[in-house]
């Protein structure tokens, strides 16, 4: 267990620089997440806290010390890695004991530890089997526990979950959540998926291009999306932007390219006739009302709706819980709820008021 | 079974297939007929250097070929060596020099062999897994230089080999037959076992290195137990080549040093060569190589085709 400072830091490869000085402040036993497009860097920042990877500048401290030039096996982290890397010639329990070993603990507690270990993940009756016969599920529990029986102070999970199917992630979302829960260590977690990050992270650092685009808790990052990237990153569907300018007037609105009229509540002072992205979650829609859209397609889950729709020339989605029919370029009419609109910049992308 | 409801599909299938049996047939013919051939063609020399162990100077010269039906064998050429049920239990030169040949050569093939997997697995590792730059060369390309080593035809190195040697004083000396026959190999072991560590992921030792290893100890505790089918089969290899080297040991060793083949070679009287005594030694030299082939063939192809299937 400690808390982790990662200080600026960057990585550049010869002239190409891929991370530019990241900050992010870990306290003890919170579990972050890392997200972004592939290609943002995270797992190249991940693995530079491993010390897998050299650092070009700043500092990344554990417990308030430098580990810069530290190799990994002095830092004291344990790492799921992406395809688990379980040693092909090595037991289950040899896998998990590993580590432990090279440690210079003794058998007899290495064999305590294991089976701990072994017991908190359901992997007692396969111990004394290889890799190779272990499903893709059981392989992704072997990798958790050879990180868990080390009891390290912070554990690192590069995209963990992205081998196994759909079904088995859900469960070992909350799986490794409760396992957090319990072991109360920091864990950095780093995930393509955005769902994963809201549905696991106290915090969520969203990165772009080996930058930070924002830090803080999922809902907050929900809510008050700091730039049009975030806002469009997180939730599903993603937020829709509406390219248009603001209107100051009686009561403010926002006029779209097109010259359609959108309901606002408030807008920040001296903002009149700004471009601007009017952002709205498909969700915040409500049936009827003044906004009428030209319907593409509807397509029903069962427990929702999402009907993809023209609002003038620019693509929107809106998500309902009530079933909605409609046709192939039908009027209808869908308003945003004007309480829970985003608006950003129309050239920055930053978050306005 | 006639009683069921898919008798009639069965029997139906039945005459589809003995519609389609003469064709089939054909082509097995062919294919049995071309492995017989080869496998003819492979085995026979093995036969005639054997039967030829048994022959009298006459048989060889007659061309008999089938033991008991156009000659009748005899211990003429393992006499010669020392090694006919008569002699085997009487002191014998010759049996003491073979043995000494025999010696000389598993010293000096197995030497080099280890020699040359243990070099060749370092080089090779860094090949795979560190990129270098030498002059203009790259990776790839220090891996074809490697390589290249084997268009260069032995001939070439004769006489340099023979100069230099003479100045070290390794002439005629195992440790100098080592030397040069590691060289030999190297090319053929590194390229092995590139091949087997680059199947290997990098993830594997960068979880070694967050469990605790440091790089050598994850290429000792990890990498190599999992390269070891790759080794094994390079080792074997180089073997089987050190083995049959007939050029550098005639070259390079003539009392001491002096290996199988070239014993094979020596066995010339003032009659001309003695056919019997040369088909024996090689006979007994072959021996060992036909043992690994059929015990270890199959660590071989695991070996070679580690990469190949996952």
């Amino acid at each position: 267990m400690a808390s982790m400072n990662i200080e600026n830091v960057g990585k550049v490869y010869g002239s190409l620089a891929v991370i530019h000085g990241v900050s992010v402040e870990i306290p003890d036993g919170e579990f972050v997440v890392l997200v972004g497009p592939s290609g943002c860097g995270k797992s190249t920042l991940l693995r530079m806290v491993a010390g897998l990877e050299p650092i070009s500048s700043g500092d990344i401290r554990i417990d308030g010390k430098v580990v810069n030039d530290l190799p990994p096996k002095d830092r004291d982290i344990a790492m799921v890695f992406q395809s688990y890397a379980l040693y092909p010639h090595k037991t289950v329990a040899d896998n998990m004991g590993f580590a432990l070993k090279m440690r210079g603990d003794d058998k007899a507690t290495i064999e305590t530890r294991v089976r701990k270990a072994a017991e908190i993940l359901d992997l007692v009756p396969y111990l004394a089997r290889y890799p190779r016969q272990l499903s893709g599920g059981q392989r992704q529990r072997v990798a958790m526990g050879r990180a868990i029986v080390r009891d390290p102070k912070v554990f690192l999970f590069d995209e963990p979950l992205s081998n196994l199917d759909a079904k088995l992630r859900v469960q070992m979302r909350a799986e490794i959540k409760e396992l957090q829960r319990r072991l109360a260590t920091t864990m950095i977690y780093v995930t393509h998926d955005q769902v994963e990050a809201m549905t696991m992270a106290d915090r969520i650092v969203v990165l772009r291009d080996g930058r930070v685009e924002q830090i803080g808790s999922p809902l907050e990052l929900y809510d008050r999306p700091a730039n049009i990237f975030v806002a469009g990153f997180l939730g599903s569907p993603s937020m829709n932007l509406i390219k248009g300018r603001i209107r100051a007037g009686a009561t403010p609105s926002f006029e779209t390219d097109e010259g359609i009229v959108l309901p606002l509540n408030a807008i920040p002072a001296g903002s009149d006739g700004q471009p601007a992205y009017y952002g709205i979650r498909p969700e915040h829609f409500t049936l009827g009302g003044p906004v009428e859209t030209r319907i593409s397609v509807i397509e029903s889950t069962g427990s929702e709706t999402q009907v993809f729709a023209r609002l003038g020339q620019q693509k929107i989605i809106g998500v309902f819980r009530d079933r909605v029919e409609g046709n192939t370029d039908q009027v209808i009419a869908m308003t945003p709820n004007p309480a829970l609109v985003h608006l950003f910049d129309g050239a920055s992308g930053l978050r306005l008021g | 079974m006639a009683s069921t409801p898919y008798a009639s599909a069965g029997d139906e299938d039945r005459t589809g297939l003995w519609s389609r049996r003469p064709r089939f047939m054909t082509w097995s013919l062919l294919i049995y007929a071309a492995l017989i051939l080869w496998a003819f063609i492979s085995l026979f020399p093995i036969y005639w250097t054997i039967t030829t162990s048994f022959k009298t100077a006459v048989n060889v010269t007659q061309g008999h070929l089938i033991p008991f039906v156009d000659f009748t064998p005899d211990w003429k050429g393992w006499r010669s060596l020392g090694l006919s049920p008569d002699t085997i239990s009487a002191p014998s030169t010759v049996r003491d020099e073979f043995v000494r040949r025999f010696l000389n050569s598993i010293v000096a093939s197995a030497g080099a062999s280890f020699l040359a997997v243990i070099i060749g697995s370092l080089a090779a590792y860094g090949l795979s897994r560190f990129s270098y730059k030498f002059l203009w060369m790259r990776n790839k390309d220090i891996s074809f230089f490697f390589l290249s080593q084997l268009i260069l035809p032995p001939v070439v190195l004769a006489m340099p080999f023979l100069v230099l040697y003479k100045h070290l004083m390794l002439l005629d000396t195992l440790i100098g037959l080592i030397l040069v026959y590691t060289l030999m190999v190297l090319p053929i072991v590194i390229w092995i076992m590139r091949d087997q560590f680059d199947t290997i992921p990098l993830e594997l030792e960068q979880a070694a290195l967050v469990d605790g290893c440091s790089i050598w100890g994850a290429f000792l505790r990890i990498v190599l137990p999992i390269a070891l089918p790759g080794m094994v089969a390079a080792f074997i290899l180089s073997v089987i080549l050190c083995w049959n080297e007939y050029f550098f040991a005639a070259l390079l060793t003539s009392s001491n040093a002096k290996t199988l083949p070239v014993m094979v070679a020596s066995q010339t009287g003032s009659q001309g060569i003695n056919w019997w005594s040369m088909a024996a030694i090689a006979t007994a030299a072959i021996m060992p190589l036909v043992l690994v082939g059929i015990f270890l063939e199959r660590y071989i192809v695991k070996g070679l085709t580690a990469g190949a299937v996952k």
